[in-house]
């Protein structure tokens, strides 16, 4: 998927562009900007004309000037998607010579959502590598906005090579729970940043141990075509002990989960970078340390660099994607490939993503069929069909790939909505059912709820090999 | 030299049933005859679910502590415990009438009544009242207040209490097989006076005796009880999880655990595996070590994070400068001590019955702690001077010092 020709000798030459995307990636650009990030270009789309004109970002995009005449998405990914449509040329010139592309996107609104599929696939058709970091709602935004969000990630995934996904969630965690909204949305923002500018400096720097693209894709990618979800911690640390503080501080960070997530990781990546003084010594400590969060199946990939301008500073990035659920209701939708090939005059509206009607997961997408809208379509979109019956026949919709079936569109709808998704919750599955063992037959042990006579590990769900 | 008597402890057990056989003499020593066990069946988390196997195995254990004592035994100090079991303080007052002002013995018992007249949930009935303190008009720390004059007398008790018709099925069980009850006492009671000395009380401690079924304590605060109860999780438990984690016969879990098991974690080489053998001799299958422990530790650290939350409750365990002493079987598992002390941050020893003598492969054993223990209350309940057994028995003045 990824062109695998890139020389390691010109790493340092690659020309990056960062885009930020909607009004939280516009937000993510500004804290590049604070936060120093050399040698990239960075470019704010979005539909909002305002939030452009507040941007301190030197290239803008407008998207949808007649679409939207510059009013924003206003929360509807399908109106994002066709500002994006519309703008289609100037995003592309935009995007012209980069040869890595780094898009920042807030899912779950409407440009966000709906357009970051468009300039990936962009991004793609210009053969740069494409990797996205997007975040994904709070649980206080609501449902319709996870679940908005959740499908435009499903799509990203597609179109983008390395997908980086956070979940806002995760990072208000990092923040005391009395600090202000704003504080939890500038954490976002500083994830974000720190990520870029990590990835940035493991592509730019000079590496005494080189990381290439292809590992870089590849630990980003985990294992499985399900995609994953991510990883990411980046310390940095001064002073005496800075080694071991450096890897605390990333170990912290709040999307790491304190180092469990890595244990089931495969592939990881390690980024050790410092000024001149840095020492072989400090390196070890590091990676001594490291190694016990991580499992002996796993894959590690070290880099280490020195940057004279870290000066004092040792920083620390560890990046990997650990397979996992997916969040059940994602679903690839073919559909917008064909979209953007062909060309994008005759777009019927029923293209964009798919109105959500309400957050039920699997069931959400297979209903959407069974609506009379698909039939109404003149029979020369195949691939919609397809992906239809694609869609209806495999309850596990995780690859929705137009295969070449025979048309079966009238019965496929019907049938969708009568196979129950296997796929329902994945969360919590005791593999075993619950199960007190020597304590059948006596009065169980009920403290705060929970019956003590289920084995400790099975509750707290720990993981034994 | 007092007389020389002998006391039988019996405490029905969920993973043994044993029964200790003691001469006590009056000066307060104790010397350990003769001890017997059985294997017990149909008693689940310290409580007996079934009647008939348990006076089996209770008759079983009988016949060898007499057999190794070479003692008939015609009465026993049983041991109870269960989750149902619980202590909490309550404070007793009593005026002394205007006719007198000295303090007698009638008083103390008015002073127990009264403490008692607090309301327990219907179904339980009172196994202890513990004196903690004595308060003459208002004034803390009188120790003996016989003969003072005053015209109130309190008293701060800790009351342990628990379901009336579970304790009477222990009762009745050990009354089908032969021997007498001649008290019933709650286990970790029993088990603080071997285990425990003056000087440990008086700085504060907490026993913890972790049996096969339950988890007992018993709280010390400058030399009164301060807290008691029984969590219903014990060796049994993780033993079934062992089971249940590692897909293996209970039996062979029990081994394993008690032969293998630790709570340390990361302390295994990755990937060392322990092979179970079969009867034959085969090597059978082969369990991961870390695994193992993995499944120890976190049921461990459960019951004492569980045990941790109940003291935070009381808020003693900031005066406990002894510190806590574990026994009873399960604390013989390796770095019980270490995973008690991250916990509940106090200094935690293993131990076993002190302050006796006899056979030392009883005493050192801390699964009879509870067992010994309950002879050494019996004898802290006998008078020193020879006295009608059951009159004294009842009448006994309760000093501080001897608790």
């Amino acid at each position: 998927m990824i062109q695998l020709h890139r020389n390691q000798s010109s790493t340092r030459d690659v020309r990056i562009k960062i885009v930020g995307l909607g009004g939280a990636g516009s937000n993510v650009l500004d804290r590049l900007l604070l936060d120093g990030i050399q040698n990239a270009e960075l470019v704010a789309i979005n539909t909002d004309a305002q939030a452009l004109a507040g941007s301190v970002v030197t290239e803008k995009v407008q998207l949808g000037r007649t679409t939207t005449r510059g009013l924003g998405a206003g929360g509807d990914p399908e109106v994002g998607y066709a500002a994006a449509e519309e703008g289609i040329e100037e995003v592309r010139r935009a995007l012209e010579g980069a040869q890595m592309v780094f898009l920042c996107v807030g899912l779950g609104g409407g440009t966000g959502s709906g357009a970051a599929r468009i300039v990936a696939s962009l991004a793609r058709e210009q053969h740069a590598l494409v990797v996205a970091f997007a975040t994904l709602p709070f649980d206080f935004e609501g449902k319709r906005r996870r679940a908005q969000a959740d499908e435009a990630l499903g799509a990203l995934q597609r179109y983008a090579d390395v997908v980086i996904h956070f979940e806002n969630e995760r990072m208000g965690d990092a923040v005391a729970p009395l600090a202000g909204i704003q504080e939890a949305f500038a954490m976002a923002d500083q994830t974000l940043s720190q990520s870029v500018r990590a990835i940035t400096g493991l592509v730019r720097r000079r590496g005494l141990v080189q990381i290439g693209f292809d590992e870089l894709a590849t630990a980003l990618r985990g294992g499985g075509e399900s995609g994953a979800h991510c990883v990411f911690g980046y310390g940095e640390a001064e002073g005496d002990n800075r080694a071991h503080e450096a890897l605390a501080r990333a170990l912290k960070n709040p999307l790491m989960d304190k180092g469990r997530m890595l244990e089931d990781a495969r592939n990881i990546l390690v980024n050790v970078a410092g000024g001149p003084g840095m020492t072989l010594n400090e390196v070890q400590i590091l990676m001594e340390e490291f190694n016990r969060h991580i499992s002996d199946q796993s894959r590690l990939l070290f880099g280490a660099s020195v940057d004279p301008a870290l000066g004092q500073r040792m920083c620390v990035t560890i990046l990997s994607a650990v397979d996992g659920e997916v969040p059940a209701n994602v679903e690839l939708r073919p559909r917008p490939a064909t979209r953007v090939e062909s060309s994008p005059a005759s777009v019927p509206p029923s293209a964009p993503p798919p109105r959500v009607a309400e957050p039920a997961p699997v069931l959400r997408v297979v209903e959407r069929e069974t609506e009379p809208e698909p039939e109404e379509q003149p029979a020369p979109r195949p691939a919609v069909r397809e992906a239809v019956a694609a869609v209806a026949r495999e309850s596990a919709p995780i690859f929705a790939e137009p295969a070449v079936e025979p048309e079966v569109a009238p019965p496929a709808p019907k049938a969708a909505s009568k196979e129950k998704p296997t796929l329902a919750k994945q969360e919590q599955m005791l593999f075993e059912p619950v199960t007190r063992g020597r304590f059948e037959k006596s009065e169980p042990t009920i403290v705060d709820g929970q019956d003590l006579d289920v084995p400790t590990f099975l509750r707290r769900n720990v993981k034994v090999k | 030299m007092g007389r020389e008597q002998i006391v039988v402890g019996l405490e029905i057990g969920t993973s043994k049933v044993c029964a200790v056989v003691g001469e006590t003499r009056g000066d307060g020593t104790i010397r350990i005859l003769g001890v017997g066990q059985a294997p017990s069946r149909g008693v689940r988390k310290g409580e007996i679910v079934d009647f008939e196997t348990a006076g089996k195995c209770i008759r079983e254990a009988l016949v060898d502590a007499e057999e190794k004592s070479d003692v008939m035994i015609g009465s026993v100090y049983l041991g109870v415990t269960g989750s149902h079991i619980s202590g909490f303080n309550n404070r007793g007052a009593v005026n002394i009438p205007e006719d007198r002002d000295e303090i007698f013995d009638e008083d103390f018992e008015d002073v127990q009544a009264s403490a008692r007249e607090v309301s327990i949930p219907a179904p339980n009935m009172f196994v202890h009242s513990i004196l903690q303190h004595y308060y003459v008009d208002g004034q803390d720390g009188v120790l003996n207040p016989i003969g003072m004059c005053g015209r109130k007398l309190e008293a701060d008790f800790h009351i342990i209490h628990g379901v009336a018709t579970r304790i009477k099925n222990s009762v009745r069980c050990v009354k089908e097989v032969g021997p007498e009850v001649l008290d019933v006492v709650f286990n970790p009671l029993a088990a603080a006076q071997v285990v425990l000395d003056q000087n440990q009380k008086s700085l504060g401690a907490i026993v913890v005796d972790m049996g096969g079924g339950t988890m007992d304590y018993i709280v010390y605060v400058d030399g009164a009880v301060k807290q008691s109860g029984a969590l219903a999780i014990g060796g049994d438990h993780i033993t079934n999880d062992i089971s249940l984690g590692l897909r293996i016969p209970m039996a062979k879990a029990e081994k394993l655990k008690v032969e293998e098991g630790s709570v340390i974690l990361g302390n295994a080489r990755p990937g060392e595996t322990i092979v179970l053998k079969d009867e034959t001799g085969f090597a059978g299958k082969a369990v991961e070590r870390e695994m193992l422990n993995t499944i120890i530790h976190c049921r461990v650290r459960e019951s004492f994070e569980l045990l941790k939350k109940r003291l935070d409750e009381e808020n003693y365990l900031q005066f406990l400068g002894a510190g806590m002493m574990l026994t009873g079987g399960c604390s013989l598992l390796k770095g019980i001590n270490h995973l008690a002390e991250e916990v509940f941050g106090l200094p935690v020893h293993v131990t076993h019955a002190q302050t006796v003598s006899g056979l030392t492969s009883a005493f050192e054993n801390p699964q009879f702690s509870t067992a010994i223990g309950l002879i050494k209350y019996a004898e802290a309940m006998q008078p020193a001077q020879p006295v009608g057994l059951f009159k004294s028995l009842f009448k006994r003045i309760p000093f501080l010092g001897l608790w």
